[in-house]
């Protein structure tokens, strides 16, 4: 809700009496909007100080109300340093003495400020309610998405992406649902060129509930912050999820049950709301209840609460009130206020943000509240939650968000039909994740060829799916099934302490007696050098995008590290006399990239391999294979 | 020693925009580890005094008493109250009159004229000692918990300077083991470049004599062989039907990045990181252990256009500065560490003509106590193992506790003035700091300013700004620059 000089009109007529009171919109507005707005005022905030509402100067502590003489704003104004001046003399004139005459009176009378009014600019809105989309004409049984980008295309006059052939789709849709390549047996059973069933195999891929589980399980680590080792768990601050999660992705949980679980928990599933306590004394914005506060948010609406978790927010409509508020429903104590580290003596209220779908009864005990949270953020009318998920599902496949970035869900999406679209099929298909996944994956949208894109290119247009970079996982995995080598189960992976035990947690979903053999895929395995080069966050922040380009640090590492080294290693000890050359060339490009070589590619791996290869040459080969930007990025 | 020269001169093809080039990609690359970076905000740089910063980082709290700021001595003695004791070494001369520092340091007092030695930084008190905690919060500014991660001293310097030359990296952290030990991940944590990205985060070196393993081609691989790699992979790329796809900047940042990782590990400057190189008389000058050698690494590495360097005497629970009890032998043994090749360190940075370009900074996470945990008052919980009233064994001696009102900071070159002494802390228990305090975010700001980094400098992410010294509070303490 934000007006730019509603109430001047009323006004404009009236000549300003002499010894009258400052007027604000006449007098102030005109010199702050000269001197100072440019760097402390729309979305600028210069040195932490926007000026855009009253509470937000207040918040600074730079005006002193009644006492010019006190106020920092002042005195910037005329400091003889011009390292301290304001504005900074190189950038912009000084104040004339009239001007400052007229802001110090306006403090002298206590800064008052026009109710409602800000620096700020018209910013989107977004809706709250879920919304119908109407669909555009097009030739029956066409999928909605299809419908909706070609319409998009068509209005801004761009042609469509073209699509990819079987063996690029199919690498991209098996990376994407089970983080692993197609295997050279199904790569076998392809039929010719434009012949695959890709329905059929998007539902193959889909049904695989191990695969599927094992992949986005390094998503949902990423999301609920969710690691098997790591800070606060020395202290017994920090619980795992693991249990319940990888579970909940074997079965497929219907995600509005999956976001009771997890801010109503069970025994199993407390971890995520418990947040990171760390010992001693914290900032008062990092207390567990406001992690609680912000990660929820975060997480399930797409709300940074991070900012208002110190202060009311400069880029959003967040107050310090709402983060507190959010706050209180977990706390078991009441909350004070505080503001940048300083107590405010107000009391938080347990209170939920939107309260027009309901909201939390205070009085009620702790769990009660955590209950009615849970219902108001899966709430049917609360198209927040929905299209918060879709979009990250969307951004995961598509490699860009309809709404970017994905944590900022009160930007313009690029298109709100295609948003709501899947939001509302997301509840149609009573919040089954892998029916969104679906629709996303049969679409001719996402079988389009990847954008080749610049970087920095200004405003987003669709131009086709985004090349995603392999995740460590993907990439660990990937090298894997090519090299046919899986590691051991770690013996700690099989505890039931405070640490470790996931591979337990695989165990108990899959009823298994003892481990069988399964291959055990990155995702479990913890963090080591090369996975944290490769871009594995340490899980102490909630993460919702890996890196997606490749660093100096990670090149040296693939070129030198130990652990890539060794895999080399035992993959050419595992290829070693069981094919000729040729076949070894051909069998790796489909395993690593689902294609056949070149002829050229063929005769220069044989060149690299020698007609009888050694353990070296073949390390060699798989090195460069995996080297190539076709292997780690997703095309 | 023979020297391998794979690079120059039995692969002189090998150029420098090799990967990216066998491509023809269009953008015209910047070179991550090389070209200076646009500052985020248009904030007033200082000028720097300091081209590059060493980092000498006494891990686990060293006592200022025992090293930098002696008190009055008490001898070892069973039966005396422990409450009678503060320091446990003997004061000696330096090479400056009005400047007197423990026992055990001869060498590096011999170099105290050209220091700044600051005795009243002090950190806050956090009601809870975790050394990693401290820890982050020195080296990033921030106190943990942080809603973004908050990147290391180091990532800054790479992220705001970025490297002094295209091949060595930015930042290098030297001697501390990520593995291993019971706060390893709590370690990780800020032994990063947090939110700026992995570009910008630390080479780790954890053993200074296996440094060269880290720009050499991996373990029992020829330099032949490794280049013939490099040319395999360079011959697959121009072959591959898919190169018209590659000017992606996605693509193009791969191939960027394994010319920048080829570029060093077959340039001049990764000898570097050879310490075998280094003549034996002056390596084992420096060769007290792992530290003395990161030290000689240090200068190495400084040598060859290294902007951040961190050694550390290694932090690992209740070892070296950790000291809970046996505090006085200790403190003893790391001094013999530390004290020969500090002072080498600073002698050769003068040799060279290096010094007064940079800032060789020694720091802690805090002091110790013999009585005291955190400050007066505190709420920190008591981790002593050598509780006594009176001394009546060897381990009771020493200063065993943490002690977070008062401790030393040493700072050689770089702008800084010589032979000064700033800043003091009170003669009797509690030894708090009683004149100039400097906090950490005011030495932060006194560092980033020698380097030509404003205190304020800010980035932006997830929507707000983010300072190099906590909220850009941070003012440099004007007084120590020469």
């Amino acid at each position: 809700m934000t007006r730019r000089f509603p109430f001047l009109l009323p006004f404009l007529a009236l000549a300003h009496p002499l010894g009258a009171e400052v007027d604000f919109a006449h007098q102030v507005v005109p010199i702050l909007e000269k001197h100072c707005v440019e760097c402390h005022g729309g979305d600028e905030s210069k040195g932490g100080l926007s000026i855009n509402t009253r509470e937000l100067i207040m918040d600074k502590d730079v005006i002193e109300p009644g006492k010019p003489e006190e106020s920092l704003f002042i005195e910037v104004l005329t400091d003889e340093d011009p390292d301290f001046r304001m504005p900074p003399p190189d950038k912009k004139d000084s104040l004339k003495a009239e001007e400052i005459a007229v802001l110090e009176r306006w403090i002298a009378e206590g800064a008052k400020w026009e109710e409602g009014f800000t620096f700020a600019p018209d910013r989107y809105e977004p809706p709250l309610k879920p919304r119908a989309v109407k669909l555009p004409k097009g030739a029956p049984g066409t999928n909605p998405i299809d419908l909706i980008v070609a319409a998009h295309l068509k209005a801004k006059g761009t042609e469509p992406p073209k699509p990819v052939d079987d063996r690029t789709f199919l690498r991209r849709v098996t990376l994407d649902l089970t983080g692993l390549p197609p295997s050279l047996e199904i790569l076998s059973q392809l039929p010719t060129e434009g012949n695959l069933d890709r329905v059929a195999a998007v539902d193959k891929l889909l049904a695989n509930n191990q695969t599927y589980a094992e992949h986005w399980m390094t998503f949902w680590n990423d999301l609920l912050r969710n690691e098997y080792i790591g800070t606060g768990y020395i202290e017994g601050g920090r619980q795992q999820v693991t249990t319940w999660l990888y579970r909940s992705l074997v079965e497929n949980k219907p995600f509005d049950s999956f976001i009771r679980e997890i801010i109503a928990p069970g025994p199993e599933s407390g971890g995520f709301i418990k947040g990171i306590k760390w010992r001693g004394e914290v900032n008062a914005s990092q207390t567990t209840e406001i992690q609680f506060s912000q990660n929820v948010s975060q997480v399930f609406l797409g709300i940074n609460m991070k900012c208002a978790s110190c202060h009311d927010s400069f880029t959003d409509r967040w107050t310090l009130r709402e983060a507190y508020g959010l706050a209180q429903i977990y706390s078991e104590k009441p909350l004070e206020l505080v503001r940048c580290d300083k107590p405010t003596g107000e009391k938080a209220v347990a209170s939920w943000i939107f309260p027009e779908l309901g909201n939390v009864d205070p009085a009620k005990p702790r769990d009660e509240r955590l209950k009615q949270l849970a219902e108001l953020v899966t709430h049917p009318a609360n198209g927040r939650t929905q299209r918060t998920i879709v979009n990250r599902l969307w951004n995961q496949m598509m490699g860009r968000g309809i709404v970017h970035p994905v944590d900022a869900m009160n930007t313009e999406p690029w298109s709100e039909d295609l948003l709501d679209l899947l939001a509302n099929q997301l509840v149609e298909s009573k919040y089954d994740l892998k029916a969104v996944m679906r629709l996303i994956a049969i679409s001719r949208t996402y079988q389009s060829r990847t954008e080749v894109r610049g970087e920095n290119e200004g405003t987003y247009v669709f131009q086709g799916p985004v090349r995603k970079r392999m995740t460590a996982e993907q990439f660990m995995d990937s090298i894997r099934s090519v090299i046919g080598v899986w590691p051991a189960p770690d013996k700690n992976a099989f505890g039931k302490g405070l640490t470790g035990g996931q591979l337990t947690a695989v165990m108990a979903a899959h009823g298994l007696e003892k481990w069988d053999n399964r291959p055990v895929r990155a995702v479990f395995a913890k963090r080591d050098e090369l996975q944290a080069a490769l871009g594995r966050p340490n899980r102490e922040q909630v993460v919702s995008a890996r890196p997606d380009i490749v660093t100096t640090l990670e090149a040296i590492n693939l070129a030198n590290g130990p652990e890539l080294a060794g895999l080399l290693k035992a993959g050419a000890a595992n290829l070693q006399g069981k094919s000729t050359p040729r076949e070894l060339i051909e069998n790796t490009y489909l395993a690593a990239l689902s294609r056949k070589p070149t002829d050229s590619e063929v005769r220069i791996a044989t060149e690299i391999l020698g007609e009888t290869p050694t353990s070296e040459a073949t390390e060699d080969f798989l090195w460069s294979v995996f080297m190539l930007p076709e292997f780690i990025y997703i095309n | 020693m023979k020297h391998e020269n794979w690079y120059d001169e039995s692969h002189p093809e090998l150029t420098r925009r090799r990967f990216l080039g066998a491509l023809g990609a269009t953008t015209a690359a910047t070179f991550l580890g090389g070209a200076p970076r646009g500052f985020a905000s248009s904030i007033k740089q200082p000028e720097a005094t300091a081209d590059s910063c060493i980092l000498i980082w006494m891990a686990g709290g060293m006592a200022a008493p025992e090293t930098f700021d002696p008190k009055r001595y008490k001898p070892y003695e069973v039966g005396t109250p422990v409450d009678q004791i503060i320091s446990t070494f003997p004061a000696i001369d330096t090479a400056v009159d009005n400047i007197k520092i423990c026992q055990g340091l001869e060498h590096i007092a011999g170099v105290m004229d050209r220091a700044t030695l600051i005795r009243s930084h002090f950190q806050p008190d956090l009601g809870s000692i975790l050394h990693s905690r401290h820890q982050y919060h020195w080296h990033t500014g921030y106190v943990p918990p942080q809603t973004v991660a908050a990147p290391h001293i180091g990532a800054w310097m790479a992220k705001v300077l970025g490297g002094r030359n295209d091949v060595m990296p930015a930042f290098i952290n030297i001697g501390q083991q990520l593995e291993g030990h019971g706060e390893s991940e709590e370690l990780k944590a800020f032994t990063t470049g947090g939110f700026f990205g992995s570009e910008f985060g630390p080479m780790n070196l954890p053993f200074p004599d296996l440094a060269s393993q880290a720009v050499k081609p991996p373990g029992g691989m020829s330099p032949d062989r490794f280049a013939k790699r490099y040319k395999a992979l360079e011959n697959l790329l121009k072959n591959s039907p898919k190169s018209e796809e590659l000017s992606d900047y996605h693509q193009e940042s791969m191939l960027r990045s394994i010319d920048n990782a080829h570029r060093l590990l077959g340039s001049k400057e990764r000898e570097a990181f050879d310490l075998t190189q280094e003549k034996k008389e002056v390596f084992d000058e420096y060769n007290t252990g792992r530290f003395g050698q990161g030290c000689l690494l240090a200068r190495r590495l400084v040598e060859n256009g290294a902007r951040f360097v961190e050694v550390t005497t290694e932090y690992v629970p209740f070892l070296h500065w950790d000291t809970h009890e046996n505090g006085h032998t200790t403190a003893a043994k790391m001094k013999k560490e530390i004290d020969r090749p500090i002072a080498r360190l600073i002698k050769d940075l003068e040799e060279r003509g290096l010094l007064d370009r940079t800032l060789v900074v020694i720091a802690t996470e805090f002091s110790r106590d013999m009585m005291i945990e955190g400050v007066p008052g505190s709420t920190a919980k008591d981790q002593s193992r050598a509780k006594t009233d009176v001394i009546k064994e060897m381990k009771h001696y020493g200063l065993h506790r943490h002690f977070t009102g008062g401790s030393s900071v040493v700072m050689f070159g770089g702008g800084m003035k010589k032979g000064f002494l700033y800043g003091k802390t009170a003669d009797e228990r509690p030894c708090l700091v009683n004149e100039n305090p400097v906090s950490i975010e005011d030495l932060h700001a006194t560092i980033f300013t020698a380097m030509g980094i404003s205190p304020k400098t800010e980035y932006s992410i997830e929507g707000r700004p983010f300072y190099a010294t906590r909220d850009g509070h941070g003012k440099a303490v004007r007084d120590v620059f020469a």
